[in-house]
């Protein structure tokens, strides 16, 4: 099997910190509720640098689509996942929990769906050329 | 009926599904609650509200006037009263009343007073916002025993506990109140312990006013328009007498509620000074009303309806402590159990034959009203809220000796509400702040815990990572901590060396160890 090309690599690298960015906040809010008090000020913070590299994320996406011909997808599912850390943050200081909980998990889970498809297999995409069969299906 | 057809029945029953076994649990439960506590009814049909007249509970005369104090007696007696109307209830009161006479002091002025234990059960009086000498501040285990007693070796509800320091009196016992502290809204209520929520749901709670010179220079509204309002829930069962879920009925040996109730209790009837749902008639002229929580469990968030024309109609002029700095207009105000806000209500803004009622926003059913006003009559009214009160000199955390952390939560079964992960145990204390310090309190919940410190009264400094909440002015003594909040309190411990508790007010979770110790040197 052909090997991943580099327009992966970015973004493999960069949702992977922001992975393991956002399940620290479960993390950090745990230790909060268990007395913690600087517990608290470190899941503010940690939400930030979370929305960050979520935001990184999804311009490490870019060269994936260009050049590498691949799909445009997990840079709008990036910035998507950007948009609801964004809301996740205003819920916490609203203290709106019965939302701010599953919201949590929620961003988690996606998160970590889109880390498993970065790191994935993705063999590089042909060349797209006159020559090839497929393309001259195409532009007939 | 094709594959392809099928194949999207099943996607679309599978999406459904999904949404519905996420969607329903999280909108069915996203308003969270409002009180931590488990509602139980009553079983005798409820009365019509505001059908009975508002009564303020009599004022307790000295039995004798010396130079330097006031001395007062009061016996604890059980008496049956009619509560809900044509129902014969066995209260157990302050000289047979709920709520008990109302003690008047003066600031700077001792106040003696003298209970006497008529109760098959042993008691123990907390002036709840005293600061008060540890020996008269009604340890848990300061008992008074019922006469004829003898001296019980171990501690009820806790066999094989003994608290040596225990000072336990039969039949009478003597409290001394120097009252050194500003003019106040103050309660006296039961502080056995193990039994605090059964005793103060069976009626023994009364209010305590501290005046003075600095309040009374103020033109505040004062006699008949000064009215103190013990707020209350409560649940009947149907031969009339005060549903309780205790686990010993006898409340003697085993502390605590059953397991359903653990939360805390919550009743169905609202009783303001004793009465279910009253009604006052009131000239439409400035009130002071001294609203107190006296309920177990219960959160309230008081509102006037209809709102006066403007809004702000509850102007808050007292916290816990005394007057704040200046008053504070609220649409509505937020009291856990053991606050007070002394609120001045402006009736003039309403017209004549107006009828307004004290709403509670965080209630549901029967529990959504409290009160009603029907405006009388215009009366003259020289009375105004002052810009300014008397000064709360902040405490400044840059002073502070000592920073401690107390972590409030659940740890399942019957001593399952600590602090620091420790029950309540009279031979154990959290901290012990010297005298003449000024210390910074971390309070963490995982519930609603409204957290009382005895001896002191603090401010507070934050709430999470923001400022004192809305209704955090002034001296407090019993915070809202809501679930999983922080709040930082500041407050300087002074005068009285000796061992003190503080606790979570909500009078289950205090029964069941939510309590500890700090001992001041």
């Amino acid at each position: 099997m052909a090997s991943t090309p580099w327009t992966y690599w970015p973004f493999r690298i960069v949702v992977t910190v922001a992975t393991v960015l956002l399940i620290d906040q479960p993390v950090y809010a745990g230790q909060f509720l268990s007395g913690t008090f600087s517990a608290l000020h470190t899941h503010r913070e940690n939400a930030t640098a979370a929305g960050i590299a979520v935001l990184v994320a999804a311009i490490t996406a870019i060269p994936i689509r260009w050049p590498g011909r691949g799909p445009l997808w997990p840079m709008l599912a990036s910035i998507g996942l950007f948009a609801l850390i964004g809301g996740q943050i205003a819920l916490g200081f609203l203290r709106l929990l019965t939302i701010h909980i599953p919201l949590g998990v929620t961003i988690i889970v996606l998160a970590v769906l889109l880390s498993v498809w970065a790191w994935r297999p993705h063999p590089p995409r042909p060349e797209p050329t006159v020559t090839q069969p497929e393309r001259q299906e195409a532009v007939r | 009926m094709t594959g392809f057809d099928r194949r999207t029945l099943l996607k679309l029953a599978v999406a459904t599904g999904v949404g519905a076994g996420i969607g329903i649990p999280l909108m069915s439960g996203v308003g969270g609650s409002s009180s931590t506590g488990t509602v139980l009814r009553s079983q005798l049909p409820l009365p019509e509200p505001f059908t009975q007249p508002l009564t303020i509970p009599p004022v307790l005369t000295p039995v004798r006037t010396e130079a330097d104090a006031d001395h007062y007696e009061l016996v604890q007696r059980a008496a049956t009263v009619e509560i809900l109307p044509g129902v014969p209830t066995r209260i157990w009161g302050y000289n047979g009343i709920f709520p008990g006479p109302t003690i008047v002091s003066r600031s700077g002025r001792t106040t003696v007073v003298r209970h006497r234990n008529t109760l098959p059960v042993p008691v123990v009086a907390h002036l709840h916002g005293g600061h008060t000498p540890g020996s008269s501040d009604g340890y848990p285990t300061d008992l008074i025993l019922p006469p004829g007693s003898s001296q019980p070796m171990t501690m009820p509800g806790m066999p094989g506990m003994v608290d040596p320091r225990a000072v336990v009196t039969v039949g009478e016992r003597t409290y001394t109140y120097p009252l050194r502290q500003p003019a106040a809204t103050l309660w006296y209520h039961d502080h056995r312990m193990g039994f605090t929520g059964a005793s103060v749901w069976r009626g023994l709670a009364g209010f305590h006013l501290v005046h003075g010179d600095e309040e009374d220079a103020l033109p505040l509204p004062r006699g008949d328009r000064d009215l103190p309002l013990l707020i209350a829930d409560r649940a009947f069962a149907s031969d009339g007498s005060l549903r309780y879920p205790s686990v010993d009925a006898s409340l003697r040996e085993t502390a605590g509620v059953t397991a359903t109730y653990s939360g805390g209790v919550l009743g169905d009837v609202i009783l303001v000074n004793g009465t279910p749902w009253p009604v006052a008639e009131v000239p439409a002229v400035r009130h002071r009303l001294r609203l107190l929580n006296a309920s177990n469990a219960r959160r309230y968030r008081l509102a006037l309806d209809p709102p006066p024309p403007g809004g702000g109609g509850l102007v808050q002029i007292g916290s816990d402590g005394g007057l704040l700095a200046g008053p504070r207009s609220h649409d509505a105000i937020e009291i856990a159990p053991a606050e007070r806000f002394d609120v001045i209500v402006d009736f003039g803004r309403y017209a004549p034959g107006q009828e307004v009622t004290l709403v509670n926003q965080f209630g549901a059913g029967s529990t959504t009203v409290v009160l009603r006003f029907r405006i009388t009559r215009r009366e003259t009214d020289d009375t105004r809220v002052p810009a300014t009160l008397p000064t709360v000199p902040p405490l400044d955390p840059a002073k502070a000796a000592v920073t401690r952390t107390m972590l409030f939560s659940d740890h399942g079964g019957s001593m399952g509400w600590q602090i620091n992960g420790r029950p309540y145990s009279p031979g154990y204390a959290n901290a012990n702040p010297r005298l003449g310090t000024v210390e910074v309190w971390r309070l963490i919940s995982d519930f609603h815990h409204p957290i009382h410190l005895h001896l002191v009264h603090f401010q507070v400094l934050s709430r999470g990572l923001s400022g004192p909440g809305e209704y955090d002015g002034g001296w407090k003594d019993t915070l809202d901590l809501r679930p999983a909040e922080e709040a930082a309190v500041i407050a300087r411990f002074d005068d009285y060396a000796g061992r003190f508790v503080f606790h979570c007010h909500n009078l289950e979770h205090e029964d069941m160890a939510m309590m500890a110790n700090f001992e001041t040197r």
